[in-house]
């Protein structure tokens, strides 16, 4: 079965010559849910992007076992939906409604079938009544979900955030918990809040200066304290409550 | 942050709320071209027209209070060109309202008229734009054949004004909590230009991420909408009423006022 | 600069919402074909951008208590190039006047012409034809300087022109044409001047946006241009002629009309427009009898039973409107209270 996402070798170096990726080597399989932890400037947005095709760089990435290459954009990005660090540059439609509906009209859905998913994801993320309002009268949290929601009404095998904890009160964080859990898509979340990295993933992969330092099981990583604090992290407080929520059941491919 | 003032009266629900976009603006738009093809020194006759606009608001449940003063903040231009009439028109004119019959400079009469009519027609616009929520305004405006660019331009707009306005006011006070006398124009200059081109930079970079969540969601350059509009009886109603408001106005009660 | 409805009649604002809309339109289906995709939010964020921008202000030399900020069109075109930026700024226009009622509805076409699609294409005209070869910093910025001084000086003097056309001024003319052109003449410097500044900043931080337009290559035919502008210079130029010769003074057309016959969209005849509309002006604004109002060479009060009636009317008007408006209010009160209660 092919994997979910490949990358083979790649490399990337801004247009003024900074290395940003250097010899980047990840296997990811369907299902999974790693996090891509790393101190600021350390590559993960850049290797979320990359995987998306929205960066061009030296090496292989393989989304589904499709080639990130110009031909195949379109179907890699309904395989692969991209989460952004800022919830408003995600939401730019004058509705709700019609930011989650984006997707799935560009995919060239019926109305009707447009309309259906929208009204269902915006009740998996819980902002049904929220369907009409400006994006500009949701809180920060709402805008979080809701920028969730732009991509989940795409059904996309794969779902990649970057860094979508930051600015989150604590209530606003336990609820993305709640909602990533409930989730069914591999998902790869970028952080350097190791407590919600270890509430959310399994698996872990240790970014720094382009990259990857450690790649295995989370605990064993985000619990070796010379290793964090030597890549500008610290070791998650498991003393924490949200660590013991329930996850739901992981399926090997969604649906 | 007056976003907040200006949206907020679009969510409720009223009468006028569930009227069609389309509808409102239309009526609105001849409203406004009927007021202002008024002759240019009636005066009584605006304070009947301004029955409709009024009668809008109240039913819209927007506060008069926030009407009037919108009205204020942008009224600075048309009172000077108003208040210039009595300076350039000093012309004995009889007038009579009333118990009161006398002359009074023709300037005064079209003062009022100006303001007036000023009045009458920012009622009615802001009756419209605070009972309708952009998106429908943009949608009525879609299906009034502008130029779809243009509605999408006027959609980003809208929804990233507050924003930079935001952003542009974090700079104000950053200025603000720097600046300690005033600096001459050069410096002025220099300090203003440094301010909007970081503005500006930052804008592109948000430009930047806003497009690639654009491809992200498969935008291709076809921009899709779906549409939401729907014209029932109940906009003909309003259609009707209004027409024969204006008309009864304009032909047979204008025959007896000025 | 807005424009309000008053400033005009309702002809002249229909024909320059005509004018701005079919502008508009050719300039969306042309922007199409020039403006990539991945521009779209570029465009959008440039117009949030010219109203955060119009907010930083600063204090102007010699003139205190004022503070002087900047437009924005003329270095839109530059940046953008004049499509996209003509109709950003025509939107920014639109957004002024719906949600800030900044500018009236039906004045939206005058605004639309002064303020986004002249500067924008007479700025970016200018500053090209001084700027074409080789980049060269100083003739950047002589040009940005020059297009924003002539953009906006354009745009100022349509102005009083589409007042007078209108019939609506009680100011002279000339004097009104004079004060507009001077106001916006040091608008138009300290605008280019910002604009500059604003170029060097951009310059040191991205240069490959100033050297090249952010949109794309836009060829203008120096044909089209030539002619839109012998265009333009001939309506300025037929509107102050027909102003300049013989034009009554303002006291004597103002008030010369029937009350019960108010103007009813008259109608201009177009061929030679300047005698039409002389021969126009002359029927329509001298003196004609039976009215309560009009303007007495001798000074004198008219019949006095005529304005006493018309003196009751007027006020049987605004008491009914009035008590209408009461009624209104009342019942809506009521309304909603029996609503509240029975909820």
């Amino acid at each position: 079965m092919p994997k979910a996402i490949e990358i083979e070798n790649f490399s990337y170096h801004y247009p003024d010559g900074t290395c940003a990726l250097s010899e980047i080597n990840l296997s990811i399989e369907h299902g999974q849910r790693v996090a891509l932890i790393g101190p600021n400037g350390a590559g993960k947005s850049t290797l979320l992007l990359a995987m998306a095709g929205f960066v061009k760089g030296e090496g292989k990435i393989l989304i589904d076992d499709l080639t990130v290459e110009k031909k195949n954009l379109k179907r890699i990005r309904r395989t692969i939906g991209s989460c952004l660090e800022n919830p408003d540059d995600q939401l730019f439609m004058p509705t709700l409604f019609d930011d989650v509906a984006f997707g799935p009209l560009n995919m060239g859905l019926e109305t009707d079938e447009v309309k259906t998913r929208v009204n269902n994801v915006l009740q998996t993320v819980g902002l049904a009544e929220m369907a009409d309002k400006a994006p500009h009268h949701l809180s920060a949290g709402q805008k979080r979900a809701a920028a969730i929601a732009t991509i989940l009404s795409m059904s996309p095998q794969i779902i990649t955030l970057d860094e979508p904890d930051s600015s989150l009160d604590p209530a606003n964080r336990n609820n993305l918990i709640k909602l990533l859990a409930g989730l069914s898509q591999t998902l790869i979340v970028a952080t350097c809040n190791m407590n919600f990295a270890f509430a959310t993933a399994d698996r872990a992969v240790l970014v720094n200066n382009g990259h990857i330092i450690a790649d295995g099981n989370a605990k064993r990583i985000m619990l070796d304290s010379d290793l964090m604090i030597k890549h500008g992290l610290e070791v998650p407080s498991i003393t924490d409550n949200w660590i013991r929520l329930p996850r739901k059941s992981i399926s090997t491919k969604s649906e | 942050m007056h976003h907040a003032h200006i949206d907020k009266f679009a969510y409720q629900d009223s009468p006028v709320h569930r009227l069609d976009s389309r509808v409102k603006f239309l009526v609105v738009l001849i409203f406004t071209a009927v007021v202002l093809s008024l002759p240019r020194t009636s005066v009584s006759i605006l304070v009947c027209y301004a029955v409709g606009p009024f009668t809008i608001l109240v039913l819209g449940r927007i506060p008069l209070k926030f009407a009037f003063k919108q009205i204020l903040l942008v009224s600075p231009f048309i009172l000077v060109l108003a208040l210039s009439c009595p300076f350039y028109d000093r012309n004995p004119v009889s007038a009579a309202f009333g118990p009161f019959i006398g002359q009074v400079w023709a300037g005064w009469l079209r003062c009022f008229n100006i303001v007036g009519k000023f009045v009458v027609t920012m009622l009615a616009l802001i009756a419209l734009v605070s009972t309708t929520r952009f998106a429908d305004l943009l949608t009525a405006l879609r299906k009034l054949a502008v130029p779809k660019l243009l509605i999408i331009q006027l959609g980003f707009l809208y929804r990233y004004i507050f924003v930079l306005i935001d952003r542009a006011e974090h700079i104000l006070r950053a200025r603000a909590g720097r600046k300690l006398r005033s600096l001459g124009f050069k410096a002025e200059l220099k300090t203003a230009s440094s301010m909007l081109g970081s503005l500006f930079i930052r804008s592109l970079a948000t430009a930047e991420h806003i497009n690639i969540a654009m491809q992200a969601r498969g935008f291709d350059g076809n921009w899709r909408c779906l549409s939401k509009l729907q014209f029932r009886r109940y906009d003909l109603l309003f259609v009707l009423v209004s027409a024969v408001f204006m008309l009864v106005l304009y032909f047979c009660v204008g025959h007896f006022l000025q | 600069m807005h424009m309000a409805n008053e400033l005009l009649s309702v002809p002249v604002a229909a024909g320059t919402l005509a004018i701005a809309a079919g502008g508009l339109g050719i300039i969306c289906r042309k922007a199409r074909q020039v403006i990539s995709s991945d521009k779209i939010a570029l465009m959008g964020i440039m117009g949030a951008f010219i109203f955060a921008a119009q907010m930083i202000n600063f204090q102007l030399p010699a003139m205190p208590g004022t503070s002087g900020h900047m437009v924005g069109a003329v270095l839109l075109a530059i940046i953008l190039g004049p499509h996209a930026g003509a109709i950003v700024i025509s939107s920014v226009v639109i957004i002024q006047c719906l949600i800030f009622q900044d500018g009236g509805l039906l004045a939206l076409g005058c605004n639309i012409i002064n303020m986004g699609l002249v500067p924008s294409y007479l700025g970016f005209f200018l500053y090209k034809s001084f700027t074409a070869g080789p980049f060269s910093n100083l003739r950047t910025y002589i040009g940005a300087m020059l297009g924003c001084v002539i953009a906006i000086e354009a745009g100022a003097v349509l102005v009083p022109i589409q007042a007078a056309l209108s019939g609506v001024l009680v100011v002279p003319f000339a004097t009104f044409l004079v004060t507009m052109l001077g106001v916006h003449l040091l608008v138009g410097f300290v605008e280019g001047l910002i604009t500059v500044a604003v170029l060097g900043y951009i310059q040191q931080v991205r240069p490959d946006i100033v050297s090249d337009s952010l949109v794309g290559k836009v060829r203008l035919s120096r044909k089209a241009v030539l002619v839109s502008l012998a265009v333009f210079a001939i309506v300025i130029a037929s509107g102050l002629s027909l102003f300049a010769c013989g034009f009554p003074d303002g006291l004597e057309w103002s008030y010369a009309e029937r009350p019960d016959q108010p103007d009813f969209g008259p109608m201009i005849s177009n061929e030679n427009p300047t005698i039409a509309k002389a021969d126009d002006f002359q029927t329509r604004y001298s003196p004609l009898p039976d009215y309560s109002i009009r303007t007495s060479e001798m000074g004198k009060v008219t019949a006095e039973e005529i304005n006493i009636a018309a003196g009751w009317t007027s006020f049987a008007g605004v008491t009914g409107a009035g008590l209408t408006m009461i009624f209104v209010w009342l019942t809506a009160r009521i309304l909603r209270r029996k609503n509240t209660v029975e909820a």
